[in-house]
């Protein structure tokens, strides 16, 4: 069986990329082992947001040029980086999420511990903060929980808010809103994850007629006069962004919905919407199998070898490696190498393992590790033993260096280098005339 | 020997990636869900037996947590294994006779006209249902009078023709309910120069069984089923099965599930749609006539589970004319004998209900599926009917 291009891995970059292909009319496969990183993502998009002196970006697109020379987006030029993501925008509306950028500036969102968080992108539910001032115009916040739901603190999410000295003038207020007030059966609300909280608020609460309007008056409540009232995301996986506007049209309030601890419905929300576009294309989406070796020959991957189906290869002319970093398996370490798992590829220099991570994990500084991935050339063909495989294409996570967390461009990276992936495949069959599907 | 505990669901991360992914745990409240029920609980039970939770017993081993876990964590077997250690299944009289499909067959297939008939009667079902947990909603299976065997048998002397043999491992529903797949899988291959052959011998799967708790029979069945295909292997190239949830258990569960060995014969059993894929491939393509029909295809969970959807999705795009639209790849409800039992009707229908939409809102001429136990489902909550793809495929060969 041969296809024109086969992804390898579901995360935001290979369904950037398989979405791409697909568009494009291109007979496309995208393998993937399990779920991806989305299901705990915040559902915004980082593009660029921290400098590594720590300072934030506000132009992140202006910001690109003072990046080392080998980080991803050097090699793709700002335009590029930009108008992947504009592609990426058009393609959540088509699956019926409108997300939304500050123009050229990024924005700052609010994390479950009341930190405060560079974004370019993000989905209406997650109320975008001006990011120079992110404080401007709030006096009093609330902040309100589902009474027993475990995986968020309102008073934790005031602690982080209150360290920035942005909020001192601001008054918090933290409430609970009981079971009984909304009407819901949660018997055992402490053992509920965000996602069962939101299937049980969808039968018992929000499926009854008066459902949205208890829920408006109990808000009311609880925030009082606040200007900015802050939940946990919990209220509903697909239509989350609907319910929270609904929301604010009955409260008269603006709405912020926080991810909270996996999964993150917002993350999941974005995860499906993609999945459901790349079909609506006609794209071939086989989950649950795993890619375990491919077959090279003259610098070009002739064909993978997947678990499930190892005695049929899949062929294809261009393959794009997006298997992500070590959390999703793409990575793999042991005590003195690094490995792309798939495919052996030659990965960015490691040093000693000593240099590999920083004693402390979240002091803000920067990890070796988080550097770590595929070496690629300038149109991020990967290498091995050396020698450039220029059918095959890397992109996101499994790239070696950038760092994601440290600079804030984890989204941006996976989108840009996903979709720019995608168009060296376009451009080549166009090239080549008359390629049988 | 040491007897070393295996603690392979250890390489969970608590992600809850699976738990996203569980149509029971969408549905029924009372479902903890795989990563609680699988990895979660495995180890509070290592510790103490009696912390084993009832409310495994709702699981249905669709594997959708397995295919979502991006750690490799074999969860919905964790499930069962727990179950059939912990007596966490409920085996009674309905729970036999849902599960023992061969000897089911064998009994009323040679009645059939009369038993479709009585199993249609209201009275019946209502009987069905108070005495033995039978939702007398159902559409009960109709039995066929002449069993695919039997039709086999008359016409083998034709399969005698080709060089090239395959064996064809046909599964309870094929030779007892309606053998049609059977027959256009015959024909399919007979049109690529191949010839069929079936098992001197062959027993259920043991879907069914495991899906029950009658494991020790299921390790019978497997053990007959091997021996057989060992013997069967000698003289043709490899066994294929149509039926998703026979192919990955003859193929996965028997080592994974029931400790049986399949290792010799493994990597020559194939999905059907997979075998004839790879043909088309190597240029073994009969010709095809056009199919002028809009379709909506269903994958089936543990279709998806064995990796077997791109073969199926490989063959439908090779028939001209032929518009297939892909369905959310969500579960229809219906799990095999889960759905048939009368507690679980309301949850088999609301795990459903996603795809009954979708199949209504798209206004396709057929709805196609590779699983008997799905076509069921959908049959009886749409208007629509629903093909096999080697149906399809049938009917273009010119
Ligand atoms: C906790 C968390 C929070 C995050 N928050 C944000 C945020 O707020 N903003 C932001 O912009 N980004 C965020 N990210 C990052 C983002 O979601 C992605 O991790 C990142 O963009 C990388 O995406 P990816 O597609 O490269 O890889 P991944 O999302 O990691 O996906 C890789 C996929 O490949 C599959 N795979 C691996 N090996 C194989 C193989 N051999 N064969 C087949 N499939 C394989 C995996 O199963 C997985 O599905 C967050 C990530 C995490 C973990
Ligand atoms: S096998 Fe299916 S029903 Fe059982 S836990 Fe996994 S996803 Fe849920
Ligand atoms: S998906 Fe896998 S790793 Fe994640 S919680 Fe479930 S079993 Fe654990």
């Amino acid at each position: 069986m041969k296809y024109n291009s086969i992804i390898i891995g579901g995360g935001l970059a290979g369904l950037t990329s398989a979405i791409r292909c697909a568009e494009a009319g291109l007979k496309t496969a995208l393998i993937s082992a399990g779920d991806s990183a989305l299901t705990f993502a915040s559902g915004s998009i980082d593009v660029l947001g921290i400098r590594q002196n720590n300072s934030l970006v506000q132009y992140p697109f202006e910001e690109i040029s003072h990046l080392p020379s080998d980080h991803p987006y050097r090699k793709l030029g700002a335009a590029q980086v930009k108008q992947s993501l504009h592609f990426f925008t058009e393609q959540m509306a088509k699956a019926g999420i409108q997300m939304s950028s500050h123009g050229q500036q990024n924005h700052s969102r609010l994390t479950a511990l009341g930190a405060i968080r560079p974004a370019w992108l993000s989905q209406p539910g997650t109320k975008a903060l001006s990011i120079a001032a992110p404080a401007a115009g709030l006096r009093r916040v609330a902040i309100i929980n589902i009474a027993g739901f475990r995986d968020f603190q309102p008073a934790l999410v005031a602690a982080g808010m209150k360290k920035h000295p942005e909020f001192t003038g601001v008054e918090f207020t933290v409430a609970d809103i009981s079971a009984e007030t909304i009407k819901i059966d949660a018997r055992n609300a402490y053992e509920l994850r965000s996602l069962e909280m939101a299937r049980l608020l969808k039968r018992d609460l929000f499926s009854q007629p008066k459902g949205l309007t208890i829920f408006a008056s109990a808000i009311q409540k609880a925030a009082g006069n606040a200007d900015l009232v802050v939940l946990p995301s919990v209220l509903a996986v697909e239509n989350g962004n609907e319910l929270i506007s609904q929301l604010e049209a009955h409260t008269g309030l603006p709405v912020c919905e926080l991810a909270t601890l996996p999964p993150s419905l917002p993350g999941m929300r974005m995860a499906s919407a993609l999945r459901q576009r790349y079909r609506e294309l006609g794209g071939l989406l086989l989950e649950g199998d795993e890619v375990l070796s491919g077959y090279f020959d003259n610098n070009q991957l002739r064909s993978i070898k997947t678990r499930l189906n190892p005695s049929m290869p899949l062929e294809a002319d261009h393959f794009v490696l997006a298997t992500g970093s070590f959390f999703s398996r793409g990575l793999d370490s042991n005590p003195s190498s690094l490995t792309d798992k798939t495919f052996n590829l030659d990965v960015v220099e490691t040093g000693q393992r000593e240099q590999w991570s920083n004693e402390r994990f979240l002091n803000g500084s920067q990890h070796g590790f988080s550097y770590f991935g595929i070496e690629t050339s300038e149109r991020f063909n990967p290498y091995q033993n050396g020698n450039a495989i220029t059918n095959l294409y890397c992109a996101g996570g499994v790239l070696g260096g950038f760092n994601p967390v440290a600079e804030a461009s984890a989204g941006g990276v996976a989108i840009s280098t996903g979709w720019f992936a995608a168009n060296q495949i376009i451009a080549h069959r166009s090239d080549s005339s008359g390629t049988a599907k | 020997m040491l007897n070393l505990i295996n603690t392979s669901f250890d390489n969970c991360i608590k992600c809850t990636a699976c738990t996203t992914r569980c149509p029971v745990a969408e549905a029924n409240p009372d479902y903890p869900g795989p990563k609680q029920a699988g990895p979660d609980g495995e180890r509070l039970r290592i510790k103490n037996p009696e912390l084993y939770d009832e409310a495994l017993k709702h699981c249905t081993n669709c594997k959708r947590c397995e295919v979502a876990c991006p750690s490799g964590v074999h969860v919905g077997t964790v499930i069962q294994l727990a179950k059939a250690k912990h007596g966490g299944f409920k085996k009674g009289p309905r729970e036999f006779m849902l599960s023992h499909t061969d000897l089911m067959g064998s009994l009323s297939s040679p009645a059939a006209p009369i038993v479709n008939t009585v199993t249609k009667l209201k009275p019946v079902k209502k009987l069905l249902d108070k005495t033995l947990g039978i939702d007398e909603r159902r559409t009960l299976p109709k039995y066929t009078g002449q069993t695919f065997r039997s039709w086999f048998n008359k016409q083998s002397g034709t399969q005698e023709q080709f060089k090239r043999k395959i064996s064809f491992f046909h599964g309870c529903f094929t030779n007892y309910n309606d053998p049609t797949v059977g027959k256009h899988l015959v024909s399919v291959l007979n049109a690529m120069n191949i010839g069929v052959s079936l098992m001197k011998k062959e027993k259920c799967c043991g879907v069914p069984l495991i899906a029950n708790g009658f494991f020790d029979k299921a390790r019978k069945n497997a053990e007959l089923n091997m021996n057989q295909f060992a013997r069967s292997l000698t003289e043709t190239e490899c066994v294929i099965a149509t039926e998703p949830s026979c192919t990955m258990t003859l193929r996965d569960e028997y080592p994974e599930v029931l400790d049986v060995d399949n290792s010799d014969v493994k990597d020559r059993i194939f999905f059907a749609a997979a075998f004839i894929a790879r043909e088309f491939a190597r240029g073994n393509q009969p010709d095809m006539k056009p199919l002028k029909l809009r379709v909506a295809y269903h994958s089936p969970c543990h279709l998806i589970k064995a990796g077997g959807v791109i073969h199926t999705m490989e063959l439908l795009s090779s028939i001209p004319g032929l518009e297939v639209i892909m369905l959310d790849q969500k579960c229809c409800g219906m799990s095999g004998t889960y759905g048939f039992k009368k507690e679980n009707y309301n949850t088999s229908q609301s795990i459903g209900q996603g795809i009954f939409d979708q199949i209504e809102a798209l206004g396709v001429d057929y709805v196609v599926t590779d699983c008997e136990s799905c076509k069921m489902q959908v049959e009886m909550n749409t208007g629509h009917t629903v093909l096999h793809p080697l149906t399809l495929l049938a009917q273009s060969l010119t």
